[in-house]
């Protein structure tokens, strides 16, 4: 029997889904003929109102345990929930919150597709009004992350498969499958030489590589390099000369912004600096200190006794 | 010849303790140099490619690893630590010592081993080179530790927090310098020979 699939859109922009769609090999073509029982998307299905509704009821009571939940974007907790509506249950509004914990509790695995329903993403950056959460913080059952913004085809497209196939895939600490977000951009870059040379592109759009322009690719773990955009295997980031912004870390984008920049800006109360401009400020503090103590001691005519003392005497016997 | 030896004055500091200074000192200033380089690739750092950055950085790293986990240890077997940790006498004596550091007086405050600045200083170099290399390693093999990065918020928080220790090291080493050429210099010649 082919599990049953419930594919949830949260507060989103729909990436994951439209990229997911662009699948080659194995497509989405033998996606929803051969692998999976897929019941329901929120941006494809043709179901409207109370049929899709009735989606989700008889999945609760007739597949309970069975069926694959995937998440597509953050879930909204404030003024309860009501920015995110998955539509009208009952004549009352379905809070995205609501669906995502009842369908979660019921559901056999839970898949959070794209950064956003994997670590917060740019869904829940500052301020983040809406007190948007991933979805394995609404959820108290372990949740297989899926992230990129938006995500690879194949990258959701395998972990399916391996859910379907052999199980779970052994997943990191992120709880990422290890097939995908085993290793960094970094190592796998084709440009790794020109780095390890220090050949580095100075702007945007040159063939070498993009360390210098705040390049992610060291602190980010995907298989980007030799997967390739879309379903294809065409290009990516790096490839097209611009430097990866790190979109698959959970840090995502609050926490590695700017993109060409090499460390994320220091913010201190009222203040924000980049990290090369900190460095500079506390080196010039430090300099400041040293020289106001050195003048201090040359005015005062300490260091000139401290001197005249020298080195002192030679080692006295007992 | 041996017996002379035997019958010179403790020294200030020990064969062991100055193996190790000059252990960790070159490794230092090998790691921050080259960790300056990791940070922005320019000549002036002495490094003509990353792949020579790196590879002073993976030794220097491991150098003072275990040149700072056995000055630890010795300081535990000797119980050396004593020498330097600061205690009650230390935060009492603080406005004294600061009292004459800042020129508001000309006496001269005399203390055992080490003044409370030095003890702060070397206690604060102790725990942020612990803190660093903690990091260091935690950005070495990010797949291996990677509970460490999620504690420190994941890797460009790591990275950043990784810079911004190297910043503190940078300041409490050139005070340490400062100091060491302007006060004493028998105390300097110590370092070197064992005795003042």
């Amino acid at each position: 029997m082919k599990p049953p699939v419930i594919w949830l859109g949260t507060n989103t922009c729909a990436g994951d889904s439209l990229s997911f769609l662009n699948a080659y090999d194995p497509g989405y073509q033998f996606f929803i003929n051969e692998l999976v029982d897929f019941r329901y998307n929120y941006l494809i299905g043709a179901a409207e109102g109370n049929t899709s509704i009735q989606i989700f009821e008889s999945a609760l009571t007739e597949l309970s345990g069975q069926y694959i939940l995937i998440v597509e974007g953050t879930i909204p907790t404030l003024f309860a929930g009501m920015c995110s509506i998955i539509g009208y249950r009952n004549g009352q509004p379905w809070t995205a919150l609501q669906a995502v914990k009842e369908l979660g509790a019921k559901a056999r695995y839970v898949i959070a597709a794209g950064t956003c329903a994997a670590f917060g993403g740019p869904y829940s950056s500052d301020p983040n009004p809406t007190r948007s959460l991933p979805v394995h913080k609404v959820l108290d059952k372990p949740v297989i992350n899926v992230p990129g913004c938006p995500i690879n085809p194949e990258w959701m497209m395998g972990t399916l498969m391996h859910l379907v196939r052999y199980g779970e895939p052994e997943l990191d600490d992120y709880n990422r499958p290890k097939l995908f977000y085993g290793e960094t951009i970094h190592n796998l870059c084709q440009r790794r030489q020109y780095f390890d040379d220090s050949i580095f592109a100075k702007k945007p759009g040159e063939p070498w590589c993009m360390y210098k322009l705040g390049c992610k690719g060291p602190t980010t773990y995907a298989d980007c390099p030799y997967r390739q955009w879309n379903g294809e295997h065409l290009s990516w980031p790096v490839k097209a000369n611009t430097p990866c912004i790190g979109c698959t870390s959970p840090e995502f984008p609050d926490g590695d912004m700017p993109f060409f920049s090499h460390l994320p800006d220091v913010k201190l109360p009222g203040i924000r600096l980049s990290a090369n401009r900190f460095g500079m400020l506390t080196a010039a503090a430090t300099a400041l200190g040293i020289g106001a103590h050195l003048a201090g001691s040359i005015v005062n005519g300490r260091l000139f006794k401290t001197w005249q003392k020298g080195f002192g005497t030679k080692p006295k016997r007992k | 010849m041996l017996t002379s030896f035997r019958k010179l004055k403790k020294p200030r500091h020990s064969g062991v303790i100055r193996l190790l200074h000059w252990s960790y000192t070159p490794a230092m200033f090998a790691s921050l140099f080259s960790g300056l380089y990791i940070n922005k690739p320019r000549r002036f750092l002495g490094f003509r490619s990353m792949n020579s950055a790196r590879k002073t950085h993976f030794i220097s790293q491991f150098v003072l690893l275990f040149s700072f986990l056995a000055r630890v240890i010795y300081g535990l077997q000797n119980k050396n630590y004593r020498e330097i940790l600061p205690n009650r006498k230390t935060w009492k004596n603080l406005p004294k010592f600061l009292k004459y550091e800042l020129f508001l007086t000309h006496k001269n405050p005399k203390f055992p081993k080490y003044n409370p600045g030095q003890k702060i200083l070397f206690s604060g170099l102790a725990v942020f080179t612990l803190l660093q290399v903690i990091t260091g390693l935690g950005l070495y093999a990010s797949s291996s530790w990677q509970k460490l990065t999620k504690l420190a918020g994941g890797l460009n928080p790591l990275r950043q927090l990784h810079y911004l220790l190297a910043l503190v090291l940078s300041t409490l080493v050139s005070g340490h310098l400062y100091f060491v050429f302007t006060h004493e210099p028998k105390k300097l010649k110590s370092i070197f020979t064992g005795y003042e």
